[in-house]
Protein backbone atom coordinates (compact mmCIF):
# COMPACT_ATOMS: atom_id res chain seq x y z
CA UNK A 1 0.00 0.00 0.00
CA UNK A 2 2.66 2.34 1.08
CA UNK A 3 4.69 1.61 -1.78
CA UNK A 4 2.14 1.67 -4.25
CA UNK A 5 1.52 5.26 -3.03
CA UNK A 6 5.80 6.34 -3.07
CA UNK A 7 4.94 4.93 -6.33
CA UNK A 8 2.35 6.69 -7.51
CA UNK A 9 3.71 10.07 -6.05
CA UNK A 10 6.68 9.41 -7.68
CA UNK A 11 4.92 9.01 -11.19
CA UNK A 12 2.91 11.83 -10.64
CA UNK A 13 5.99 13.91 -10.21
CA UNK A 14 8.13 12.60 -13.37
CA UNK A 15 4.79 13.44 -15.23
CA UNK A 16 4.02 16.85 -13.81
CA UNK A 17 8.33 17.72 -14.10
CA UNK A 18 7.41 17.18 -18.18
CA UNK A 19 4.28 18.94 -17.94
CA UNK A 20 6.49 22.18 -16.95
CA UNK A 21 8.84 21.60 -19.35
CA UNK A 22 6.75 21.28 -22.26
CA UNK A 23 4.90 24.96 -20.52
CA UNK A 24 7.98 26.49 -20.33
CA UNK A 25 9.01 25.43 -23.86
CA UNK A 26 6.76 28.72 -24.76
CA UNK A 27 8.71 31.26 -22.92
CA UNK A 28 6.43 34.37 -23.96
CA UNK A 29 3.80 32.69 -23.75
CA UNK A 30 3.95 31.52 -20.76
CA UNK A 31 4.60 34.56 -19.40
CA UNK A 32 1.68 36.39 -20.55
CA UNK A 33 -0.68 33.58 -19.82
CA UNK A 34 0.17 34.32 -16.01
CA UNK A 35 0.20 38.41 -16.75
CA UNK A 36 -3.00 37.66 -18.29
CA UNK A 37 -5.01 35.61 -15.85
CA UNK A 38 -3.61 38.04 -12.77
CA UNK A 39 -4.85 41.03 -15.28
CA UNK A 40 -8.28 39.69 -15.25
CA UNK A 41 -8.69 38.90 -11.71
CA UNK A 42 -7.17 42.46 -10.80
CA UNK A 43 -9.95 43.73 -13.10
CA UNK A 44 -12.65 42.30 -11.02
CA UNK A 45 -11.44 43.95 -7.73
CA UNK A 46 -10.83 47.29 -9.57
CA UNK A 47 -14.90 46.44 -10.82
CA UNK A 48 -15.57 45.93 -6.69
CA UNK A 49 -13.82 48.72 -6.28
CA UNK A 50 -15.83 50.79 -8.49
CA UNK A 51 -19.02 49.52 -7.49
CA UNK A 52 -18.35 50.27 -3.52
CA UNK A 53 -17.07 53.92 -4.20
CA UNK A 54 -20.98 55.36 -4.03
CA UNK A 55 -22.39 52.47 -2.25
CA UNK A 56 -19.82 52.52 0.69
CA UNK A 57 -20.61 48.96 1.53
CA UNK A 58 -22.41 45.57 0.01
CA UNK A 59 -24.81 44.21 2.98
CA UNK A 60 -21.95 45.59 5.40
CA UNK A 61 -19.02 44.19 3.49
CA UNK A 62 -16.49 46.58 3.28
CA UNK A 63 -14.15 46.99 0.00
CA UNK A 64 -11.13 44.94 1.94
CA UNK A 65 -13.53 42.65 3.24
CA UNK A 66 -14.65 41.80 -0.27
CA UNK A 67 -11.35 41.82 -1.62
CA UNK A 68 -10.66 38.97 0.78
CA UNK A 69 -13.63 37.16 0.59
CA UNK A 70 -12.88 36.98 -3.44
CA UNK A 71 -8.90 36.40 -3.37
CA UNK A 72 -9.59 33.30 -0.88
CA UNK A 73 -11.60 31.89 -3.86
CA UNK A 74 -8.92 32.86 -6.12
CA UNK A 75 -6.29 31.42 -4.30
CA UNK A 76 -8.04 27.82 -3.69
CA UNK A 77 -9.12 27.96 -7.15
CA UNK A 78 -5.32 28.89 -8.65
CA UNK A 79 -4.23 25.45 -6.77
CA UNK A 80 -7.27 23.42 -8.17
CA UNK A 81 -6.23 24.75 -11.65
CA UNK A 82 -2.90 23.31 -10.98
CA UNK A 83 -4.13 19.77 -10.70
CA UNK A 84 -7.39 19.72 -12.41
CA UNK A 85 -8.24 22.54 -15.03
CA UNK A 86 -7.34 20.29 -17.46
CA UNK A 87 -10.07 17.77 -16.70
CA UNK A 88 -12.90 20.40 -18.64
CA UNK A 89 -11.82 19.32 -21.86
CA UNK A 90 -11.92 15.87 -21.00
CA UNK A 91 -14.61 16.05 -24.26
CA UNK A 92 -11.82 16.23 -26.92
CA UNK A 93 -10.32 13.07 -25.76
CA UNK A 94 -13.75 11.69 -26.17
CA UNK A 95 -14.67 13.05 -29.31
CA UNK A 96 -11.44 12.60 -30.99
CA UNK A 97 -10.78 8.86 -29.73
CA UNK A 98 -7.44 9.33 -27.56
CA UNK A 99 -9.02 8.70 -24.40
CA UNK A 100 -8.08 5.04 -24.93
CA UNK A 101 -4.67 5.78 -24.44
CA UNK A 102 -5.87 6.48 -20.77
CA UNK A 103 -7.40 3.29 -20.68
CA UNK A 104 -4.53 0.64 -21.84
CA UNK A 105 -1.73 1.73 -19.81
CA UNK A 106 -0.99 0.18 -16.03
CA UNK A 107 -2.20 3.28 -13.78
CA UNK A 108 -5.46 4.11 -12.71
CA UNK A 109 -6.88 5.85 -15.49
CA UNK A 110 -8.11 9.14 -13.45
CA UNK A 111 -4.79 9.10 -11.56
CA UNK A 112 -2.65 8.80 -15.48
CA UNK A 113 -5.33 11.92 -16.75
CA UNK A 114 -4.90 14.07 -13.75
CA UNK A 115 -1.25 13.40 -13.96
CA UNK A 116 -1.37 14.67 -17.64
CA UNK A 117 -0.98 18.54 -16.98
CA UNK A 118 0.10 20.51 -13.75
CA UNK A 119 -0.88 23.75 -15.19
CA UNK A 120 2.00 26.24 -14.33
CA UNK A 121 -0.31 29.32 -15.43
CA UNK A 122 -2.32 29.18 -12.74
CA UNK A 123 0.50 31.47 -11.06
CA UNK A 124 -1.06 34.28 -12.07
CA UNK A 125 -4.07 33.40 -9.70
CA UNK A 126 -1.51 33.17 -6.96
CA UNK A 127 -0.05 36.40 -7.98
CA UNK A 128 -2.69 38.38 -7.68
CA UNK A 129 -4.69 36.26 -4.73
CA UNK A 130 -1.25 36.32 -2.22
CA UNK A 131 -0.85 40.21 -2.61
CA UNK A 132 -4.30 40.74 -2.24
CA UNK A 133 -5.05 38.75 0.57
CA UNK A 134 -1.73 40.58 2.15
CA UNK A 135 -3.28 43.76 1.25
CA UNK A 136 -6.85 42.86 2.85
CA UNK A 137 -5.06 41.77 6.04
CA UNK A 138 -3.17 44.66 6.58
CA UNK A 139 -6.10 47.15 5.93
CA UNK A 140 -8.30 44.85 7.82
CA UNK A 141 -5.59 44.87 10.82
CA UNK A 142 -6.06 41.55 11.39
CA UNK A 143 -4.06 39.11 13.57
CA UNK A 144 -4.61 35.59 12.99
CA UNK A 145 -2.91 32.83 15.17
CA UNK A 146 -5.32 29.89 15.12
CA UNK A 147 -7.44 31.55 12.03
CA UNK A 148 -4.04 30.60 10.21
CA UNK A 149 -5.12 26.96 10.34
CA UNK A 150 -8.99 27.57 9.02
CA UNK A 151 -7.48 29.75 6.20
CA UNK A 152 -5.18 26.45 5.46
CA UNK A 153 -8.15 24.57 5.42
CA UNK A 154 -10.20 26.74 3.33
CA UNK A 155 -7.65 26.64 1.08
CA UNK A 156 -7.27 22.82 1.14
CA UNK A 157 -10.76 22.29 1.15
CA UNK A 158 -11.49 24.67 -1.64
CA UNK A 159 -9.29 23.04 -3.89
CA UNK A 160 -10.95 19.64 -3.48
CA UNK A 161 -14.83 21.14 -3.95
CA UNK A 162 -13.95 23.13 -7.05
CA UNK A 163 -11.16 20.05 -8.02
CA UNK A 164 -14.66 18.00 -7.69
CA UNK A 165 -16.79 20.23 -9.97
CA UNK A 166 -14.30 20.38 -12.61
CA UNK A 167 -13.90 16.12 -12.15
CA UNK A 168 -17.76 15.98 -12.16
CA UNK A 169 -17.89 18.65 -15.31
CA UNK A 170 -15.54 16.33 -16.86
CA UNK A 171 -17.16 13.19 -16.19
CA UNK A 172 -20.65 14.35 -18.02
CA UNK A 173 -18.42 13.67 -21.34
CA UNK A 174 -18.84 10.27 -20.77
CA UNK A 175 -22.65 10.42 -21.41
CA UNK A 176 -22.85 13.61 -23.35
CA UNK A 177 -19.57 14.05 -25.09
CA UNK A 178 -19.31 17.47 -23.60
CA UNK A 179 -17.40 19.13 -21.10
CA UNK A 180 -15.72 22.39 -21.95
CA UNK A 181 -19.06 24.39 -22.34
CA UNK A 182 -20.82 22.97 -19.40
CA UNK A 183 -17.38 24.55 -17.57
CA UNK A 184 -18.05 27.79 -19.63
CA UNK A 185 -21.82 28.22 -19.30
CA UNK A 186 -22.47 26.54 -15.71
CA UNK A 187 -19.84 26.32 -13.63
CA UNK A 188 -17.87 29.30 -14.30
CA UNK A 189 -21.24 31.95 -14.02
CA UNK A 190 -21.65 30.12 -10.33
CA UNK A 191 -18.05 30.07 -9.40
CA UNK A 192 -18.58 34.38 -10.71
CA UNK A 193 -21.35 34.41 -8.01
CA UNK A 194 -19.45 33.47 -5.09
CA UNK A 195 -17.35 36.45 -5.34
CA UNK A 196 -19.73 37.97 -4.02
CA UNK A 197 -21.22 37.59 -0.09
CA UNK A 198 -23.78 34.51 -0.15
CA UNK A 199 -26.09 36.93 1.82
CA UNK A 200 -27.02 38.94 -1.08
CA UNK A 201 -28.80 36.26 -2.86
CA UNK A 202 -32.38 34.75 -2.33
CA UNK A 203 -32.41 31.77 0.24
CA UNK A 204 -32.93 28.72 -1.88
CA UNK A 205 -29.22 29.93 -3.49
CA UNK A 206 -28.10 29.61 -0.14
CA UNK A 207 -29.13 26.33 0.69
CA UNK A 208 -27.95 25.33 -2.64
CA UNK A 209 -24.56 26.38 -2.14
CA UNK A 210 -24.07 25.00 1.24
CA UNK A 211 -25.65 21.66 0.74
CA UNK A 212 -25.45 20.76 -3.13
CA UNK A 213 -22.61 22.28 -4.89
CA UNK A 214 -20.95 23.22 -1.68
CA UNK A 215 -19.16 26.78 -3.03
CA UNK A 216 -20.27 28.71 0.45
CA UNK A 217 -16.97 26.21 1.97
CA UNK A 218 -14.58 27.72 -0.81
CA UNK A 219 -14.57 31.74 0.62
CA UNK A 220 -18.14 32.77 2.57
CA UNK A 221 -17.86 30.05 5.57
CA UNK A 222 -14.23 30.74 5.81
CA UNK A 223 -14.07 34.54 5.33
CA UNK A 224 -16.98 35.02 7.57
CA UNK A 225 -14.94 33.18 10.81
CA UNK A 226 -11.73 34.56 9.39
CA UNK A 227 -13.22 38.40 9.90
CA UNK A 228 -15.21 37.70 12.47
CA UNK A 229 -18.24 38.60 10.89
CA UNK A 230 -22.15 37.79 11.82
CA UNK A 231 -24.49 36.23 9.51
CA UNK A 232 -28.67 35.41 10.60
CA UNK A 233 -28.20 32.07 8.50
CA UNK A 234 -24.78 30.62 9.31
CA UNK A 235 -23.14 29.97 12.63
CA UNK A 236 -19.64 30.63 12.35
CA UNK A 237 -17.99 27.35 13.10
CA UNK A 238 -19.31 26.43 9.75
CA UNK A 239 -15.59 28.09 8.43
CA UNK A 240 -13.97 25.22 9.84
CA UNK A 241 -15.36 22.28 8.06
CA UNK A 242 -14.14 23.41 4.77
CA UNK A 243 -11.70 20.90 4.56
CA UNK A 244 -13.76 17.79 5.82
CA UNK A 245 -16.63 18.90 3.03
CA UNK A 246 -13.95 19.03 0.43
CA UNK A 247 -12.79 15.57 0.95
CA UNK A 248 -16.25 13.93 1.29
CA UNK A 249 -17.73 16.11 -2.09
CA UNK A 250 -14.07 15.27 -4.13
CA UNK A 251 -14.76 11.54 -2.93
CA UNK A 252 -18.08 11.53 -4.32
CA UNK A 253 -17.12 13.00 -7.91
CA UNK A 254 -14.63 10.72 -7.86
CA UNK A 255 -17.31 8.08 -7.69
CA UNK A 256 -19.04 9.43 -10.15
CA UNK A 257 -16.36 10.08 -12.80
CA UNK A 258 -15.39 6.10 -12.31
CA UNK A 259 -19.48 5.49 -12.71
CA UNK A 260 -19.08 7.76 -16.12
CA UNK A 261 -15.87 5.87 -17.18
CA UNK A 262 -17.55 2.10 -16.62
CA UNK A 263 -20.04 3.55 -18.97
CA UNK A 264 -17.51 4.62 -21.73
CA UNK A 265 -16.14 1.66 -21.56
CA UNK A 266 -19.42 -0.07 -22.68
CA UNK A 267 -19.91 1.97 -25.66
CA UNK A 268 -16.42 1.99 -26.53
CA UNK A 269 -16.96 -1.74 -29.04
CA UNK B 1 -27.77 46.21 -55.06
CA UNK B 2 -25.97 42.72 -56.06
CA UNK B 3 -23.38 43.03 -53.62
CA UNK B 4 -25.93 43.77 -50.73
CA UNK B 5 -27.58 40.64 -51.66
CA UNK B 6 -24.27 38.38 -51.72
CA UNK B 7 -23.92 39.76 -48.11
CA UNK B 8 -27.29 38.76 -47.14
CA UNK B 9 -26.63 35.30 -48.62
CA UNK B 10 -23.86 34.83 -45.71
CA UNK B 11 -26.37 36.23 -42.93
CA UNK B 12 -28.69 33.65 -44.28
CA UNK B 13 -26.47 30.93 -43.78
CA UNK B 14 -25.20 31.41 -40.67
CA UNK B 15 -28.78 32.42 -39.08
CA UNK B 16 -29.51 28.14 -40.45
CA UNK B 17 -26.17 27.19 -39.02
CA UNK B 18 -27.31 28.61 -35.56
CA UNK B 19 -30.69 26.91 -36.24
CA UNK B 20 -29.03 23.86 -37.15
CA UNK B 21 -26.29 23.48 -33.79
CA UNK B 22 -29.59 25.54 -31.59
CA UNK B 23 -28.76 23.44 -28.70
CA UNK B 24 -24.74 25.06 -28.35
CA UNK B 25 -26.97 28.25 -29.00
CA UNK B 26 -29.54 28.00 -26.29
CA UNK B 27 -26.73 26.73 -23.75
CA UNK B 28 -25.46 30.59 -23.59
CA UNK B 29 -28.42 31.95 -22.75
CA UNK B 30 -27.84 30.09 -19.16
CA UNK B 31 -24.69 31.90 -18.60
CA UNK B 32 -26.17 34.95 -19.57
CA UNK B 33 -29.09 34.33 -17.12
CA UNK B 34 -26.87 33.80 -14.11
CA UNK B 35 -24.83 36.96 -14.92
CA UNK B 36 -28.22 39.01 -15.34
CA UNK B 37 -29.02 37.23 -11.62
CA UNK B 38 -25.98 37.69 -10.05
CA UNK B 39 -26.38 41.75 -11.00
CA UNK B 40 -29.39 41.79 -10.42
CA UNK B 41 -28.65 40.73 -6.82
CA UNK B 42 -25.91 42.71 -6.07
CA UNK B 43 -27.81 45.99 -7.06
CA UNK B 44 -30.49 45.15 -4.32
CA UNK B 45 -28.26 44.96 -1.98
CA UNK B 46 -26.34 47.49 -2.96
CA UNK B 47 -29.60 49.53 -3.00
CA UNK B 48 -31.55 48.06 0.22
CA UNK B 49 -32.62 50.21 2.62
CA UNK B 50 -32.12 53.48 0.40
CA UNK B 51 -35.05 54.38 -1.88
CA UNK B 52 -32.62 56.36 -4.50
CA UNK B 53 -29.01 57.07 -4.50
CA UNK B 54 -27.27 60.16 -6.64
CA UNK B 55 -30.98 60.42 -8.91
CA UNK B 56 -31.68 56.87 -9.63
CA UNK B 57 -33.98 54.65 -8.36
CA UNK B 58 -33.51 50.88 -7.60
CA UNK B 59 -36.54 50.30 -10.30
CA UNK B 60 -34.57 52.41 -12.82
CA UNK B 61 -31.12 50.43 -12.01
CA UNK B 62 -33.03 47.08 -12.89
CA UNK B 63 -34.56 48.23 -16.45
CA UNK B 64 -30.32 49.18 -16.66
CA UNK B 65 -28.80 45.93 -15.70
CA UNK B 66 -32.00 44.20 -17.48
CA UNK B 67 -31.24 45.64 -21.22
CA UNK B 68 -27.54 45.47 -20.37
CA UNK B 69 -27.23 41.92 -19.79
CA UNK B 70 -29.74 41.18 -23.08
CA UNK B 71 -27.67 43.28 -25.13
CA UNK B 72 -24.50 42.06 -23.92
CA UNK B 73 -26.21 38.60 -24.98
CA UNK B 74 -26.62 40.02 -28.53
CA UNK B 75 -23.59 41.18 -28.66
CA UNK B 76 -22.08 37.99 -27.53
CA UNK B 77 -24.31 36.14 -30.16
CA UNK B 78 -21.25 36.82 -33.34
CA UNK B 79 -18.12 35.69 -34.30
CA UNK B 80 -15.99 35.38 -30.93
CA UNK B 81 -12.49 37.40 -30.92
CA UNK B 82 -10.57 33.70 -30.68
CA UNK B 83 -12.05 32.51 -33.50
CA UNK B 84 -10.95 35.48 -36.05
CA UNK B 85 -7.36 35.00 -34.37
CA UNK B 86 -7.68 31.17 -34.88
CA UNK B 87 -8.19 32.21 -38.57
CA UNK B 88 -5.46 34.35 -38.66
CA UNK B 89 -3.08 32.26 -36.40
CA UNK B 90 -3.78 29.05 -38.65
CA UNK B 91 -3.67 31.12 -42.33
CA UNK B 92 -7.45 30.71 -43.00
CA UNK B 93 -7.80 34.13 -43.76
CA UNK B 94 -5.57 33.83 -46.95
CA UNK B 95 -8.73 31.98 -48.36
CA UNK B 96 -11.39 34.39 -47.48
CA UNK B 97 -9.08 37.12 -49.00
CA UNK B 98 -8.91 35.31 -52.79
CA UNK B 99 -13.02 35.84 -52.51
CA UNK B 100 -14.48 38.35 -54.31
CA UNK B 101 -15.99 40.56 -51.18
CA UNK B 102 -14.78 42.61 -48.39
CA UNK B 103 -13.66 39.90 -45.26
CA UNK B 104 -15.30 43.03 -42.62
CA UNK B 105 -18.28 43.68 -44.36
CA UNK B 106 -18.71 39.51 -44.93
CA UNK B 107 -17.91 38.94 -40.99
CA UNK B 108 -20.65 41.68 -39.74
CA UNK B 109 -23.39 40.07 -42.13
CA UNK B 110 -22.17 36.66 -40.97
CA UNK B 111 -23.09 38.07 -37.29
CA UNK B 112 -26.09 39.11 -38.52
CA UNK B 113 -27.71 35.68 -39.18
CA UNK B 114 -26.45 34.54 -35.74
CA UNK B 115 -27.45 36.79 -33.56
CA UNK B 116 -31.04 37.32 -34.85
CA UNK B 117 -31.42 33.05 -34.49
CA UNK B 118 -30.37 33.63 -31.02
CA UNK B 119 -32.91 37.04 -30.23
CA UNK B 120 -35.82 36.08 -31.99
CA UNK B 121 -35.64 32.70 -30.12
CA UNK B 122 -34.20 32.91 -26.71
CA UNK B 123 -33.57 36.94 -25.60
CA UNK B 124 -36.88 38.08 -27.05
CA UNK B 125 -38.89 35.56 -25.56
CA UNK B 126 -36.77 35.21 -22.01
CA UNK B 127 -36.38 39.22 -21.99
CA UNK B 128 -39.62 39.69 -22.51
CA UNK B 129 -40.89 37.51 -19.35
CA UNK B 130 -38.49 39.43 -16.94
CA UNK B 131 -39.36 42.60 -18.31
CA UNK B 132 -43.04 41.84 -17.38
CA UNK B 133 -42.47 40.11 -14.04
CA UNK B 134 -40.02 42.51 -12.59
CA UNK B 135 -41.50 45.37 -13.50
CA UNK B 136 -38.51 48.15 -14.00
CA UNK B 137 -38.47 51.31 -15.63
CA UNK B 138 -38.73 51.28 -19.69
CA UNK B 139 -38.99 53.61 -22.00
CA UNK B 140 -42.16 56.06 -21.64
CA UNK B 141 -42.96 56.87 -25.36
CA UNK B 142 -42.55 55.36 -28.66
CA UNK B 143 -39.88 58.58 -29.53
CA UNK B 144 -37.58 57.43 -26.67
CA UNK B 145 -37.81 53.83 -27.83
CA UNK B 146 -36.87 55.16 -31.25
CA UNK B 147 -33.67 56.39 -30.02
CA UNK B 148 -32.57 53.86 -27.72
CA UNK B 149 -33.11 51.34 -30.95
CA UNK B 150 -30.80 53.77 -32.87
CA UNK B 151 -27.82 54.18 -30.31
CA UNK B 152 -27.93 50.24 -29.86
CA UNK B 153 -27.34 49.89 -33.17
CA UNK B 154 -24.60 52.42 -33.59
CA UNK B 155 -23.16 51.40 -30.17
CA UNK B 156 -23.22 47.53 -31.94
CA UNK B 157 -21.02 48.64 -34.66
CA UNK B 158 -19.07 50.71 -32.64
CA UNK B 159 -17.80 47.09 -30.71
CA UNK B 160 -17.97 45.42 -33.74
CA UNK B 161 -15.20 47.68 -35.48
CA UNK B 162 -13.17 47.53 -31.97
CA UNK B 163 -13.42 43.78 -31.85
CA UNK B 164 -12.25 43.02 -34.75
CA UNK B 165 -9.37 46.03 -35.15
CA UNK B 166 -8.32 44.09 -31.76
CA UNK B 167 -8.50 40.51 -33.43
CA UNK B 168 -6.55 41.63 -36.65
CA UNK B 169 -3.90 42.66 -34.19
CA UNK B 170 -2.69 38.76 -34.26
CA UNK B 171 -0.96 39.79 -37.84
CA UNK B 172 1.36 41.24 -35.43
CA UNK B 173 1.77 39.66 -32.28
CA UNK B 174 0.78 36.00 -32.20
CA UNK B 175 0.53 35.45 -28.41
CA UNK B 176 -2.04 37.91 -26.85
CA UNK B 177 -2.72 36.89 -23.66
CA UNK B 178 -2.59 39.95 -21.47
CA UNK B 179 -3.27 42.51 -23.65
CA UNK B 180 -6.47 40.44 -24.83
CA UNK B 181 -7.44 40.55 -20.93
CA UNK B 182 -6.87 44.38 -20.66
CA UNK B 183 -8.99 44.64 -23.86
CA UNK B 184 -11.67 42.54 -22.34
CA UNK B 185 -11.73 44.34 -18.72
CA UNK B 186 -11.59 47.99 -20.68
CA UNK B 187 -14.43 46.66 -22.36
CA UNK B 188 -16.05 45.58 -19.64
CA UNK B 189 -15.79 48.23 -17.16
CA UNK B 190 -15.70 51.69 -19.49
CA UNK B 191 -19.01 50.53 -21.26
CA UNK B 192 -20.77 50.67 -18.44
CA UNK B 193 -21.91 46.99 -18.78
CA UNK B 194 -22.86 46.35 -15.26
CA UNK B 195 -21.50 49.81 -13.64
CA UNK B 196 -23.63 52.75 -14.76
CA UNK B 197 -20.71 55.47 -15.42
CA UNK B 198 -22.55 57.89 -12.72
CA UNK B 199 -21.51 55.58 -10.27
CA UNK B 200 -17.94 56.12 -10.79
CA UNK B 201 -15.54 58.17 -9.02
CA UNK B 202 -15.57 61.66 -10.80
CA UNK B 203 -11.92 61.18 -11.96
CA UNK B 204 -12.36 57.97 -13.44
CA UNK B 205 -15.53 59.29 -14.91
CA UNK B 206 -14.00 61.81 -17.12
CA UNK B 207 -11.76 58.88 -18.36
CA UNK B 208 -13.97 57.02 -19.30
CA UNK B 209 -16.16 60.10 -21.16
CA UNK B 210 -13.22 60.21 -23.41
CA UNK B 211 -13.08 56.67 -24.02
CA UNK B 212 -15.16 54.70 -27.44
CA UNK B 213 -16.24 52.17 -24.80
CA UNK B 214 -19.30 54.06 -22.91
CA UNK B 215 -20.54 54.31 -26.62
CA UNK B 216 -20.84 50.76 -26.65
CA UNK B 217 -23.39 49.88 -23.42
CA UNK B 218 -23.76 53.22 -21.82
CA UNK B 219 -25.53 55.43 -23.59
CA UNK B 220 -28.14 52.77 -25.28
CA UNK B 221 -28.62 51.76 -21.82
CA UNK B 222 -28.91 55.43 -20.31
CA UNK B 223 -31.53 56.57 -22.85
CA UNK B 224 -33.56 53.01 -22.15
CA UNK B 225 -34.00 54.33 -18.55
CA UNK B 226 -34.34 57.76 -19.13
CA UNK B 227 -31.44 59.16 -17.70
CA UNK B 228 -30.13 60.76 -20.99
CA UNK B 229 -32.85 62.95 -22.24
CA UNK B 230 -33.58 66.56 -23.37
CA UNK B 231 -30.53 67.90 -25.79
CA UNK B 232 -28.09 65.66 -24.16
CA UNK B 233 -29.35 63.12 -26.14
CA UNK B 234 -27.87 64.83 -29.64
CA UNK B 235 -24.99 65.49 -27.77
CA UNK B 236 -24.54 61.49 -27.03
CA UNK B 237 -25.70 60.52 -30.91
CA UNK B 238 -22.99 62.89 -32.03
CA UNK B 239 -20.39 61.21 -29.51
CA UNK B 240 -21.87 57.65 -30.77
CA UNK B 241 -21.42 58.82 -34.87
CA UNK B 242 -18.11 60.33 -33.99
CA UNK B 243 -16.44 57.31 -32.13
CA UNK B 244 -18.05 55.06 -35.01
CA UNK B 245 -15.88 57.12 -37.77
CA UNK B 246 -13.14 56.93 -35.68
CA UNK B 247 -13.38 53.24 -35.20
CA UNK B 248 -14.15 52.27 -38.57
CA UNK B 249 -11.20 54.42 -39.89
CA UNK B 250 -8.46 52.49 -37.55
CA UNK B 251 -10.24 49.37 -38.71
CA UNK B 252 -9.69 49.86 -42.06
CA UNK B 253 -6.09 51.09 -41.83
CA UNK B 254 -5.14 47.98 -40.24
CA UNK B 255 -7.08 45.84 -42.55
CA UNK B 256 -4.95 47.16 -45.24
CA UNK B 257 -2.30 47.27 -43.75
CA UNK B 258 -2.71 43.75 -42.44
CA UNK B 259 -3.30 42.63 -45.81
CA UNK B 260 -0.29 44.13 -47.27
CA UNK B 261 1.63 41.61 -44.29
CA UNK B 262 -0.71 38.79 -45.88
CA UNK B 263 1.32 39.78 -49.62
CA UNK B 264 4.68 39.91 -48.05
CA UNK B 265 4.70 36.75 -46.22
CA UNK B 266 3.66 34.84 -49.38
CA UNK B 267 5.59 36.20 -52.03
Amino acid sequence: MVQSLLRGIDMYLYMAGASIRAQLQYRYAFVMNILGWAMTYAGTAITMWVLLYSFGALEGWTFWELIFLFALAVLSWGVCMVFFFHFRSLDQYIVNGTFDRFLVRPVHPFFHFMAMKFDVGAFGQFLFSIVAVSLAYSSLHLHWTWQWLVFLGAVIGGTLIQGGLLVVISAMAFWTTRSERLYWVVMWPFKSLMNYPLSIYPRVIQVLVTFVLPFAFVNYLPALLLLDKTSNNFSPFWGCLSPLVGVLFFWLCLRFWMLGLDRYKSTGS
Amino acid sequence: MGTFKMYLEFSRKSFQRAAAYRFDVWTRIVGNVLFLFMWGFIWYGLYHGKSSVEGVSFQAMLGYILVSQALQGIHGAGTPLWEIQERVRTGDIAMEMLRPYDYTTRMLFSDFGGIAFYFITAIVPLYTVLFLVLNPVVPTSLVQLGLFVVSVILGYFIRYCIELTFGLFTFWLVETGGVEDIFYFSISLFSGSVIPLWFFPGWLEQVARYLPFQAIFFIPNSIFVGQLTGPAIWYAFMNQVIWLLVCYLILRLVWNRASMKIVIQGG
